[in-house]
This record gives C-alpha cells, structure tokens and sequence, in this order.
C-alpha cells in the first residue's frame, strides 16, 4: 500500500520541478537581497521600512483593504454558492459561465467599463443627481470603497467556487434532521450548515485574501498611485528608485504575509475537518 | 413533551385526512388517509415510488402537502414546521452531524429546544445507555460503524421525548444479521418506552417483524392496512398478496359459481376458491406456499418440478410455468426424493385458496 502511494506521489514531480525552477529559485535570490548588504548579513533594511510611517500606513492600507475585499466577496459568495448547489442543467451553466466568463475579460477592461459607472458624470452619479439624492456628483472613482468593490468583483469566483464544491457535498438530510429535532432555522444555520460549510469558506477566503493583498493591476487602475499598497511601493522600488535591497524586502514582508494566510488557513481547515 | 400528556382521549392519535400531494404536476398521492392509535408501531410498506417516504416527510413536516390534514394527539399540525411538531425521524443514512461527537449528536434537540449544557448530561448519558453506547460518548460518528451510527440516531431522536418517531427505511443499510438483531432490539426499545412510531420500508419482512399493523401501499393510495397476519393471510388485493410474500398465483376465468365457491379454470386444471363470482369473470387464484403440499387435496394441480431449492429449515419447490403464473410450494425441514424435471402434483384445502379479480 505505501510503496503503492509512493509510486503515485511520483506523479507530483513535474510540478514541484516547476516550483522549484521557476518560483522558489529566483524568488530565493531576489529575497536573499533584503539581507544581503556590503557588510554581510543585515536586517537593517527591515529596520528602515518599519521605522516609516508611510510604510506602516501602506502596510494597514493594504491588509485592510484586502480584509475587506474577503469579507465582501464572501457576503456575496456564500448564498450565491447554496443556489448554485441547487441548480440544475441550463441553469447551473448559466451560473458557471457568469463566474467564469468574466474572468477571461480581464481587469483593464473591467476597470475602464467600472469608471464609466463611477466617474463624476458618470452612470451612477447621473442617476443620483437626478432623482436628487445628491447636489453635486459624489467621488467614487479613487476611493478605497471603489478598489474594495472593484476587487470583490474580479476575485468573486475564487470565493464562490471553494464554497460551491463543499456546499453541494453538504447532506441536504443533515438539516432537515436538524428541524425534526426542533432547531429553528438559525439554531440550523449556525450550528450545522454554516460549521460543516466553514472549510470553503476558508479556502475561499484564503484565495481572496492572499490575492487582493498583493493586487497591483487593480489598485492602479481605480486608485492609482495616491493611494498605494505594498505591491505598489515594491514595483516602485525596482523600478522607479531602482532600489533592490528595499523592494525585495517588501516582497518579503509581503510573502511572509501569504505565507501566514496559508498556514493559518490550512490549520483552521485541519481543525474544522478533524472531527468528521 | 407538552404534547404528550393531554388529548389522550382523541380516537385516534395521529389522523393524516384527505391529503394529496403533486410533483411537477404529477399526481404521487391523492385523498390520503391514515390513522394511527398511540403506542403503535406501524409500517408503511411498499415498492420505491408507492409514496410512503412522501407521506413520511409531510407527516413529519419536511414537505407540504397540497391539501389535507394532519393532526396528532388532537392538535392541526398541518401548518406547523418541522421543528414546531415535536416529531423525531430516523433517516435511511442516519443524518448524525459529522462535526459533532457521538454525545454532542445526542444533545442537539434537547440544545435546540434551549436546553442548558449542563442540564444535557443526564439526559444524554440515559439515552446512550437506552442503546448501549454510552461508552462510545466521546467519539466522532465517523469512527462508529453502520449499526453504533443508527444506534445514536435512535438516542438522539428519543432523547427529546417526540410524540411520535418516525424511522425511514432504518436498517436498510445494515447487513442482514445485524438487521434482524436491531430490529429485534429496537422493537423492544419502543414497546418499552410506549413510543409510538412508523416505519417506512419496502421489505415486507421487516415490516412484519417490527409492526402492529402494516399499511400496504402501491401507486399513492393504502390498498390495506391490517395486522401482519390478516395482511398474509387475507390479503384484500392482487398486489398485495404479491408484495407480501411469495405465493402460487394462478390466472384463470370462473366457469361455474354455487354460492359459496366458485370453479376457476385455469392452465393446470380446476380450482376451487371460496366466494361467489359470477361465470367469466378473470380472476387470480392462489394459495402461499406452506400450505400446500404434494399429492392430491381438495383443489390438486399437475406440474413439472423447475427447481428444488433445499434452504436448510425449508424446502421449495418451483414448478414450471408460463407468463404471469407462478407454483411453489414450501416444505419444512431438507426434503429429498423430489428432482428437477419430475412431474408432481400439488394439492391444498379450499378454505386456503386466495382468489381476486384480475386488474383490468
């Protein structure tokens, strides 16, 4: 049995080689810069970026906006997962393609055809002056709400699709027993459906997460360079300042970040799923 | 609970009146009644599709029905959800929560019905021990096997003192052995505890072996609903003698009535049944078969042996037949002498000849 399993987890060597070629090797050496001065080993680099108050705000700007764009995504998400699962024939393809199909669109084009929407004499802004809700056209292009909506929008289907696979796995007897045992509605909500759908959402959310917390197309196209984010301020440290020893410590900082959602989401899925 | 102690005087515990119920358009059931007394165990039995498990999930309140009435203990629960009727239900797979242990399952009504936690423990405990898996309190479900999981289905829909249990194809998934040891035990479970329950199965014997009384049902109505018994032994309709146990099933046409019998002829020759059917009404005559035996009776007909199964507490014997019929003949004990190919002839008493209209 487990030299058969062996000879399986074989299969998994064309993708690790890729890994390790082309994502782990140049990322290594990129990263080996942020503690590599003239001296020798330095962690000074570190020291200098968190000493920054910019950083620091780019830092809480990002990682809150990137909560924010999880959280909505996953508002969203989450009943639209429970009517895919009951969707049948046309139906659920019609729900596939509109998840899907967006994705081939790409997000110059989305973000263009959003500030059509959102621009001063735009779409939204004309209906809000119109029947008098406003005086004078509300900025909504440039704001953080604008990058928190824009992005929801784009990592939509990488929330949507982990929920949808554990969802239609979900015993629909699981609640109904669960109401002939006298639980309300809620008291099933929140004690059966919800606990046995969690591992999607943390997978969903962990996607999201790690995504929308290193964006760089979208944030520069809805909020350009006044508002940056970390992603942001490293491609300016290559490629503006030419200054490598503090982009690759950004990037550090920023895969450390990924990395802590990877572990703290394996863990809780671990932890979620242990007991069945 | 609330339930439980008043309106013991109603006629009759649980009334399901009139109701009906479409799919799509389709009509699955229609003018459904059925009563129950309480503390009775009932089965309803029948073919996939005959509309046991729908009227099952609207007694319980899983589905609605068009139209119609079901009142238990004297209330209208016809309107009422499902977590409002007080009504336990024990499904095929068993539904236990895969997130929860073996005592958290347990708990979950009585937690439901706002039960503190601390107050749980003693109650829970008492109904693990009523199945005798209260050492297994501590454990996921996942790690139970098919007979411990339906044992906590058991505890876990009792622990909330239903007014009526409802058990969907219960032992389905079990393997034979440990199906008649649970049937056994868990029909001793609810006698002792007076729970009044129905069984939905399509296996006649275990509706035999568990119930009171078995409702037969084929194509969205009752076509009887008496004593396991009076079911095999007086069955009211063709289907019914068919569905509940094997027996000889004879076409045949009534040449001559006196009264009392009625002369059928039929591809193996004359058969008397009792009751008067006037000439030329088709009919099906048949008799089960431990109650014939070979050698002439009363009603004796010929055939040749198509098998002999030797079953170690019974013999039977399979004659050869065309189309619709059917001749056996069971034998206790291991009989030998008897062969395949053998002609033989089978005989019976009159008063043991079953005889129906055949269906349009």
């Amino acid at each position: 049995m487990t030299g058969r399993l062996d000879r399986i987890g074989l299969l998994a060597v064309p993708a690790l080689g890729f890994l390790a070629a082309i994502y782990a090797l140049p990322l290594a050496m990129l990263l080996a810069k942020s503690v590599q001065t003239a001296e020798g080993f330095s962690l000074a680099e570190y020291r200098a970026f968190f000493a920054d108050d910019y950083n620091i705000r780019v830092l809480a700007r990002t990682l809150r906006v990137a909560a924010l764009t999880t959280l909505l995504a996953f508002v969203i998400a989450y009943p639209t997962a429970f009517a895919m699962s009951r969707a049948k024939g046309i139906w659920l393809t019609v729900f596939l393609v509109a998840l899907v199909l967006p994705m081939s669109l790409g997000v110059v084009v989305k973000a263009f055809a959003w500030s059509i929407l959102f621009r001063a004499n735009g779409v939204l802004n004309s209906i809000l002056m119109g029947i008098g809700m406003t005086e004078r056209p509300v900025r909504m292009l440039f704001t953080e709400t604008a990058l928190i909506v824009g992005a929801a929008n784009v990592f939509l289907p990488f929330m949507v699709l982990p929920i949808y696979s554990v969802v239609r796995q979900l015993d629909t007897r699981l609640p109904e027993a669960a109401a002939s045992l006298g639980a309300t509605p809620w008291f099933r909500f929140t004690r059966v459906t919800l606990p046995l759908t969690l591992p999607g959402v943390v997978a969903g959310s962990a996607f999201v997460f790690s995504m929308s917390v290193s964006m760089y197309v979208i944030p520069s196209l809805i909020v350009g360079e006044r508002q940056q984010n970390l992603s942001m301020l490293i491609a300016r440290s290559f490629l503006y300042l030419r200054n490598e020893a503090l982009g690759s410590t950004i990037a550090a900082i920023l895969l450390a970040i990924a990395i802590a959602v990877v572990l703290l989401s394996g863990w809780l899925a671990t932890r979620l799923g242990a007991r069945r | 609970m609330a339930g439980m102690t008043q309106q013991a005087q109603e006629r009759h515990y649980l009334d399901v009146w009139g109701v009906a119920k479409s799919f799509r358009g389709t009509r699955v059931m229609s003018e459904m009644n059925f009563r129950m007394d309480r503390g009775e165990l009932v089965s309803l039995l029948g073919p996939s599709g005959c509309g046991k498990t729908t009227l099952l999930r609207i007694i319980a309140g899983l589905m609605e029905a068009d139209q119609g009435d079901v009142v238990l203990g004297g209330r209208n629960i016809t309107r009422l959800p499902a977590h409002r009727r007080n009504i336990s239900v024990v499904f095929q797979n068993y539904a236990l929560f895969p997130h929860l242990t073996v005592a958290e399952n347990v708990a979950f009504g009585l937690r439901a019905r706002g039960t503190a936690k601390s107050a749980c423990a003693g109650p829970v405990e008492e109904a693990l021990k009523l199945v005798r898996m209260e050492a297994f309190a501590g454990r996921p479900v996942s790690a139970l096997s098919g007979g411990q999981q339906q044992r906590v289905a058991v505890a876990r829909a009792l622990v909330v003192q239903p007014d009526l249990l409802l058990l969907d194809e219960p032992f389905s998934a079990l393997d034979r052995k440990l199906r008649e040891t649970m049937q056994v035990e868990l029909k001793a479970l609810l006698r002792d505890r007076g729970i009044t329950a129905i069984f939905v199965t399509h296996d006649q014997e275990e509706a035999m072996g568990v119930s009171d009384r078995i409702a037969v049902m084929n194509a969205g109505r009752i076509e009887q609903f008496a004593d396991p018994s009076t079911l095999y032994s007086r069955p009211a309709t063709p289907f019914v003698m068919d569905f509940v146990g094997l027996s000889t099933r004879l076409s045949g046409t009534v040449t001559h009535s006196d009264g009392h019998v009625s002369i059928v002829g039929t591809d193996h020759g004359e058969v008397t049944a009792p009751g008067a059917y006037p000439p030329g009404t088709p009919v099906q005559v048949g008799v089960r078969p431990e109650l014939a035996a070979p050698g002439p009776g009363e009603n004796t007909i010929s055939v040749r042996l198509a098998d002999v199964m030797v079953l170690g507490s019974k013999t039977v014997l399979h004659g050869a037949v065309h189309g619709e019929d059917r001749v056996m003949c069971e034998l206790p004990g291991i009989r030998t002498g008897l062969h395949r190919g053998e002609p033989v002839q089978l005989g019976w008493a009159v008063a043991d000849t079953l005889i129906h209209e055949a269906a349009p």
